[in-house]
């Protein structure tokens, strides 16, 4: 008999995956060992974080003069970094609460693992406001603490205090959001635990998770308030990192779009980087089956109009630069784009918002080497838009007596790898003990009816409600 | 319910059992052998009770801990008997002189606890006035240099025995000296000028020990061009007196008199006077020179001269003021165009006009005497009658001398004040140099202050005091004297160089006693009260004419025998004809083609003797900006072509960029025989086909101070700071010569604090001509020459930036408001005010390196603008700039002789709405009530973001911790900052605080000085009046561009300035409203030119 069918979604989650299999393909990464690729990988990142110490090191003990900066770029590749961190440390939460509330599922496969970038990236991020005080040993001083300097108080005028509060408070919510989201899954690896020490271990970290329905009704709960906590912080963090420089009186810096552009960039780039991640792992922990090509589609596309986004912001300075007929702001955007510093500009414009207009084509975007080739650009171009925005700025502002040039150091360059291999370190670590997808989460959007079904009806076979096929529980 | 309910353990509490309720009293259920664990032997045998184990525990622990704290220890050495006039925390000022035979100035020492910390002028001093440069400036931290000779030294073979004993030596000299004379040789003392009387008497007193001693004056950088000129033309050898405050016109051929020449502190002030738009004229200055000198920056119509054909523009100048000669062929149409408009200017201004000329070429000095005497200037504005002493060595006798010792034919050469080996040139004469000719010599004793060039060639070195150790007197002009008196005692085991001959001619007597003895044996001052009265003002003026013999000739070397000499030196020195045949002086000069090298002066580094000075190293120079090098200028289309760029415009401009990792060409150039590898520095305004190259570096002392990065491609081990140009003087000591330059593949980098060129169209330096200034009434209005800064307000209404103030002003009109007017007229761009800043305010020596990174620390800096062209339109007078073209346009200097030069001192500004404070976390930088910015070091915790929000770029950070002793990670600190180093630090001022690594630091407008000046009015029970308090800039000032005061006193200076019509506030338009304001330049120019 020929039935005719509507044309249904592409399933989530591909292949014939029973929940048993779920658990497996999740826990095997955790229970198993390494493999060669990871401690090839390991071992590098920790080469590089190593290096990295070893710069920040050299840094503390002899001063900022060891970075390339000077009397008129006092700021450079570290207040870069950090901004290039922050913005990828927005895609995490953005994903699990902004997605959360928008009842997007297809979150489920990747909120983990762009939770766990996130709070690496943010930590890295907080690395470089530290160090790049002349007295990190008083860094303390930012802190509104009582003290016995008489009422010497913080100065709440300045978006280096605001930053303090945003980015301690968004890391403070992310991290709590995401750990609330591991306990059942902690709980699912302590069940499985053979071993004492890991018993031991993911009990205490999975805070007596029980499984009832009244921990999964809190679970719901908690998970719903938080993303309510989480989504406006998504916003506010980058818009006040831009504040340190719209605020300010330098032209180039002085720009009433930064917020919102601001934001739309981190988001791009945190997309960018949870593409790479995620490309890379999805190979090698071989969960292909949940991180599909529909997910790439998916980040690709909020990445393609994120980036325009960005485009635009882009544009609208550079008109507003002319229209304002302010001679500084007109100089400043005319020497970003031809000055000495021309190839950084053509950099990010190429980077940022040309090479995304690729994802238009619907091949290009589901396909995985340019994804992974286009997650890399995008970083890197937003590594320059921050740069860009930054010593081009500073290095030519009001008077050109001051005018100058900036060259980075071996430290400076050393301190941007180190933090890459510490992120690293962190993330590839993290994906050897964590449970790197949401499983129990995941498990709620398995299509227990559908094509499979379909088919076995087709055959005649008997339908098994639970999916489970011949094979046994779980 | 609770009273009627009871609740058991055990039906036997319910039944009270016997056995349990005995049970239940005991605290252990079980017995525990209490005493038998408290009868053991062993356990109670310790005497110490469980009391005093906690007293010996918290004792210990407290013990322990005091000892882990490490006091410091700081050791305050009280007086024994407090001396009457020192009080610790107030300074005390004590008037004195600085001569070292190139600079002269009446100075007052400021001390701290006896430590001489800051030299200001000495306003009562006759001659200069208050004026000083930045060189005397800084000779107070040449006291602390730990690398002076400490006691007497003497050859001992191959090596040198140090720390000998006075008494010693001076038997072994003594012995020397009476062989010598005995056997009929002779002993020479060389010396740079002298003006002091004392001094000459006591080389007298010499002379009249030891028969054939003779004295013999050389001038590393020699004026005996004019003193021939005015020997020849007025029987008098001297420096005639120039008085450029009373000339209307101005015309210097060559003569960098605010810079280098002569008595340069003295001209300044007087230069200020004239350039003052408001008065009834200005002068109107045309400069003709080969180099972009500091005083050809500043004139007001300026062309470029190769140094060949200086004479030919003065020949050129005569015979267009009516003087009666042939001009020789040569010079540009542009510089003959600007000549005859400066013969036009000069003879409508006769009697007001001074011509003066920076060649030691007698015959271009003839024709310059020629031109001021055709227009009738002498007695007006030059003076041969009271000329002034401060140069008097004649390079014939110098010469000669050099003839004489290379013939063997000086027993004993005595040399004091002056470093001949390095400063001589590679051919003196016929006979080569004068360090081989000193080793023909055998007794040879060095007066000067340490082993250097000279000092290493002698036998003995007999090490002078510095000149703050010193007893001194002075007879700079006819009829006025000045003293120099001791301001601290002798850091070192070191005699002043009088009193070593005083010695060696039998008297024992200190130098100042013999000061005072000879101006009262003198009839100059009598009694002791007069004397105290001289010391005290520093200065004296004659009321009598003085009994002191004037010393305006240079003794007379006797003509030595006929073999051993230059005839020609000897007859070129005794010409005294008064009939000149000015045609024949000029037919003298003709013009070359080729290259050809002019020497000249830096403001910073004089002629090489503050080369160990590091706050003199790191003053930028005032054009090129260019700190801890010499190097060769040149037009930047020379470098172009003898390098092959072929980049035009600005894509040229850029290929010849110097920055931190865009080091300088090399190029060698040769000339008498010696090659000097030399990096260039393109410089706008320099003629074609010529270099300068300064004096003054390139000295051996300064060897192992520069490191491999700091030298690039011309490292070499022991290297030098920069290159000795001395010997290029060619053998007849003027400064010019035929040379060959070439390039080099080799790069080396220069250390420069300006590395952009232009003002890019901006109004930072504002500048009109004299007639639109005389012509402007209302200058603030639209399309005046100080056209007010408005914006359009939303509702299209033009508004001034200060009316669309989002701020909340906070009673800025209460109380003192301090601030600053800086008169970019009068400003000449010297430097004082860089240095003073440094010595006032303990500002950090960074080294080249540092300075190479733009990290130099400087609270105020000079900034330099050259103009551009924009087809045919001056940058500044555009509206706006629109296109790239233009910008890119805009940033390329003119090279030719319309470059037009502005200075600008900029510190902070002090913003009544200052960026920076809004953005600092910590608040570490606050607005005092009395409108300062100001910052807590201590409370700094090293973001930087007020750096970046600085739209005028002055704060500056501690990068490293640029004042610690034993820096390991930074060795090099320790050799070239004052503050590294015990004896270094004694010139700390104590008032100001020294910051540490990773803060920021910036002018505080020396709020001590304003505290200071508070206390005193407060003391002396009335208002802060107007000038009693000044920062160390503005009274370094030598022109007085720089004023200080309370902008609330509406009787203050500032107050009203500030209201001026030429007044006006940088970047109006950002709206932080500084407390600095600028007062507009004016060039005597009218509007066409």
């Amino acid at each position: 008999m020929h039935h005719v069918e509507s044309q249904i979604r592409e399933p989530l989650i591909l292949g014939k995956k029973t929940y048993h299999e779920i658990t497996e393909d999740v826990c095997r990464p955790v229970e198993g060992k390494a493999n060669k690729m990871w401690y090839m990988m390991f071992s590098l990142a920790t080469l590089l974080a190593l290096w990295g110490l070893g710069c920040i090191c050299y840094t503390v003990g002899v001063g900022i003069g060891v970075w390339g900066l000077n009397k008129t770029v006092d700021w450079a590749w570290d207040i870069t970094n950090f901004v290039w961190w922050v913005g990828i440390g927005h895609a995490g939460t953005l994903i699990s609460a902004v997605l959360l509330l928008f009842r997007q599922r297809w979150r489920m496969a990747i909120n983990r693992s762009a939770e766990a970038m996130t709070i690496f990236a943010v930590i890295m991020a907080a690395l470089f406001p530290l160090l790049h005080m002349g007295r990190i040993w008083l860094a303390y001083w930012v802190l509104p603490l009582p003290n016995q300097f008489g009422s010497l108080w913080v100065n709440f005028n300045s978006p280096l205090l605001w930053d303090v509060f945003a980015i301690s408070t968004y890391f403070s919510v992310s991290l709590v959001f995401w750990y609330i989201g591991l306990i059942p899954d902690f709980a699912t690896i302590r069940d499985r635990a053979v071993k004492p020490l890991s018993k031991k271990v993911y009990s205490i970290l999975s805070f007596g998770w029980s499984g009832s329905a009244k921990h999964w009704n809190r679970f719901e709960e908690v998970s719903l308030v938080l993303a309510g906590l989480a989504t406006p912080l998504v916003f506010s963090v980058h818009s006040i990192v831009s504040m340190d420089f719209a605020t300010s009186v330098i032209p180039g810096w002085h720009t009433t779009i930064f917020p919102p552009y601001f934001v739309a960039g981190a988001v791009f780039s945190g997309f960018a980087m949870v593409c790479t991640l995620m490309i890379v792992m999805r190979k090698v922990l071989h969960l292909e089956a949940y991180v599909t090509i529909k997910h790439i589609e998916y980040m690709n596309i909020i990445i393609m109009l994120t980036g325009s986004m960005v485009g635009v912001a882009y544009l609208s300075e550079l008109f507003i630069s002319w229209y304002s007929g302010v001679e500084y702001e007109g100089y400043a955007f005319m020497n970003r784009a031809t000055g000495w510093y021309w190839w950084s500009y053509a950099l990010m414009m190429t980077c940022n918002v040309v090479s995304p207009q690729l994802m238009w084509v619907k091949k290009w975007r589901r396909n995985i080497v340019l994804t992974f080739f286009m997650s890399i650009v995008v970083n890197i171009g937003m590594w320059f838009e921050r740069f860009v925005i930054i010593v081009t700025s500073i290095h030519r502002d009001y008077v050109p007596s001051s005018w100058n040039l900036f060259h980075p150091t071996f430290v400076d360059i050393g301190l941007f790898l180190g933090t890459i291999g510490i992120f690293f370190v962190l993330f590839l670590l993290y994906s050897r003990v964590f449970p790197v997808l949401a499983l129990n989460e995941v498990k709620t959007i398995l299509r227990t009816t559908g094509e499979s079904q379909l088919k076995q009806l087709q055959a005649g076979e008997h339908i098994d409600i639970n999916g489970n096929g011949s094979k046994k529980g779980h | 319910m609770t009273e009627t309910k009871k609740y058991w353990k055990g039906l036997e509490e319910l039944t009270a059992a016997p056995q349990f309720v005995e049970q239940s009293q005991k605290e252990f259920a079980e017995h525990v052998p209490v005493d038998q664990f408290l009868s053991d032997s062993e356990a109670t045998e310790s005497k110490t009770h469980r009391r005093d184990f906690l007293k010996y525990l918290g004792f210990s622990i407290t013990a322990a801990s005091l000892a882990a704290c490490e006091t410091p220890v700081t050791k305050a050495i009280p007086y024994l008997n407090k001396p009457e006039e020192i009080t610790p925390g107030v300074a005390n000022f004590y008037a004195s002189t600085y001569f070292d035979g190139f600079d002269f100035a009446g100075v007052v020492v400021k001390t701290r606890e006896g430590r001489p910390i800051f030299i200001k002028g000495n306003k009562h001093s006759a001659i200069t006035g208050g004026a000083l440069n930045a060189r005397v400036n800084a000779s107070v931290l040449e006291l602390y240099d730990a690398k002076r000779g400490k006691a007497p030294a003497k050859k001992a073979a191959a090596s040198w025995q140090k720390g000998l004993e006075w008494s010693t030596v001076d038997k072994e000299i003594t012995g020397h000296l009476s062989n010598v004379s005995a056997s009929g040789g002779k002993i020479v003392v060389l010396t740079g000028t002298l003006m002091s009387p004392s001094s000459e008497k006591a080389i007298a007193d010499l002379a009249a020990k030891f028969p054939g001693v003779e004295h013999v004056v050389y001038d590393s950088i020699s004026s005996s061009g004019i003193l021939k000129a005015n020997k020849m033309m007025f029987g008098k050898a001297v420096i005639p007196s120039y008085r450029f405050d009373k000339s209307k016109v101005i015309v210097s051929i060559g003569a960098d008199f605010l810079g280098g020449w002569l008595n340069s502190n003295q001209y300044a002030a007087q230069y200020a006077l004239s350039r003052k738009p408001e008065g009834e004229w200005m002068s109107k200055h045309f400069q003709f020179e080969t180099k972009l000198s500091l005083t050809g920056s500043n004139a007001d119509v300026r062309a470029t001269l190769k140094p060949s054909e200086n004479g030919i523009a003065a020949a050129y100048l005569l015979k267009a003021v009516g003087g009666n000669v042939t001009v020789p062929a040569g010079l540009t149409e542009g510089a003959k165009k600007k000549l005859n408009k400066a013969a036009a200017e000069l003879k409508a201004a006769a009697g007001h006009g001074l011509v003066v000329s920076g060649s030691n070429d007698s015959n271009v000095q003839l024709l310059v005497n020629a031109i001021n005497k055709q227009l009738g200037n002498y007695g007006n504005t030059v003076d041969v009658e009271s000329g002034l002493h401060i140069r008097k060595g004649n390079d014939t006798d110098f010469a000669v001398l050099v003839n004489q010792m290379a013939a063997g034919s000086v027993g004993a050469i005595l040399i004091a004040g002056v470093n001949p080996v390095y400063s001589s040139p590679a051919k003196i004469g016929d006979k080569g140099d004068f360090k081989s000719a000193l080793a023909k010599v055998k007794v040879k004793i060095y007066l000067g202050d340490r082993l250097d060039e000279t000092g290493a060639e002698c036998d003995y070195i007999c090490p002078d005091n510095h000149y703050l150790e010193s007893w001194n007197d002075f007879n700079p002009a006819k009829g006025v004297y000045n003293i120099a008196q001791p301001a601290i005692n002798k850091l070192f085991n070191t005699r002043q160089w009088q009193e070593s001959i005083l010695a060696w001619s039998g008297n024992s007597t200190g130098f100042g006693d013999y000061v005072q003895e000879h101006w009262s044996s003198a009839g100059l001052v009598s009694g002791n009260v007069a004397w105290h009265e001289a010391v005290q003002n520093g200065v004296y003026v004659g009321h009598a004419a003085p009994a002191i013999v004037e010393t305006t000739d240079t003794k007379k070397v006797e003509a030595p025998k006929a073999e051993a000499v230059d005839m020609a030196l000897v007859a070129a020195a005794t010409v005294t004809s008064t009939d000149i045949n000015f045609n024949e002086v000029a037919a003298k000069f003709k013009a070359s083609a080729g290259w050809e090298v002019e020497l000249y002066v830096k403001a910073g580094m004089g002629d090489g003797r503050h080369a160990l000075n590091p706050w003199l190293q790191e003053l930028p120079d005032p054009i090129t900006k260019v700190t801890w090098d010499n190097y060769a200028t040149m037009h930047p289309e020379d470098v172009k072509e003898l390098f092959g760029i072929t980049g035009k415009g600005y894509e040229g401009h850029n290929e010849l960029y110097l920055g931190e990792k865009y080091p300088a060409k090399v190029i060698k150039i040769k000339a008498n025989g010696v090659e000097l590898e030399v990096p260039v520095y393109p410089l706008p305004g320099q003629a074609r086909q010529t270099v300068s190259v300064a004096l003054g570096y390139g000295r051996s002392i300064t060897s192992g101070i520069a490191r491999e990065e700091w030298q690039g491609g011309l490292y070499k081990e022991g290297a030098l700071i920069g290159v000795n140009a001395f010997p290029l003087i060619s053998k007849d000591f003027l400064y010019s010569n035929s040379v060959e330059i070439s390039k080099t593949d080799i790069t080396y980098p220069l250390a420069t604090t300006q590395t952009h060129h232009t003002m890019m169209g901006r109004k930072i330096v504002n500048e009109t001509t004299l007639d639109i200034f005389k012509s402007t009434k209302d200058s603030k209005a639209a399309g005046a020459y100080n056209e007010q800064e408005m914006l359009t307000d939303t509702y299209g209404k033009k508004r001034t930036p200060a009316e669309l103030d989002l701020w909340e002003d906070q009673g800025i009109d209460l109380g003192h408001r301090w601030g600053m007017v800086i008169d970019l007229n009068t400003c000449i761009g010297c430097g004082a005010c860089a240095t003073a800043c440094q010595s006032e305010n303990n500002v950090p020596v960074v080294g080249k390196d540092e300075v190479r990174r733009s990290r130099e620390m400087h609270w105020i800096r000079i900034d330099r603008y050259f103009s551009s062209t924009l087809e045919g339109e001056k940058v500044r007078e555009l509206d706006q700039l629109n296109s790239i073209a233009e910008y890119h346009e805009a940033e390329v200097p003119d090279g030719d002789d319309e470059l037009q030069v502005v200075y600008q001192p900029v510190m902070c500004q002090h913003c009544n709405h200052a960026p920076c404070e809004t953005v600092c976390p910590v608040a570490a930088t606050t607005h005092s009530q009395e409108g300062l910015n100001q910052m807590a070091y201590n409370r700094c915790i090293g973001t930087r973001y007020c750096a970046n929000n600085c739209p005028f770029k002055v704060r500056r950070f501690n990068w490293f911790q640029y004042d610690s002793l034993n820096l390991t990670q930074y060795p090099d600190f320790n050799k070239i900052n004052p503050a590294h180093d015990d004896l270094g630090r004694m010139v700390l001022n104590p008032d100001v605080v020294v910051r540490s690594r990773g803060v920021i630091e910036k002018c505080s407008m020396c709020v001590q000085r304003i505290q200071h000046g508070k206390l005193e009015a407060k003391k002396a029970g009335h208002a802060v009046e107007d000038g009693s308090i000044e920062t160390a800039c503005a009274e370094a000032c030598p022109t007085h561009a720089i004023q200080f005061g309370d902008l609330n006193d509406v009787n203050s200076y500032v107050h009203k300035a500030s209201k001026d019509q030429r007044s006006y506030t940088m970047l109006d338009e950002v709206g932080v409203k500084p407390n600095v304001y600028y007062q507009t330049k004016v060039r005597n120019l009218s509007k066409e030119a």
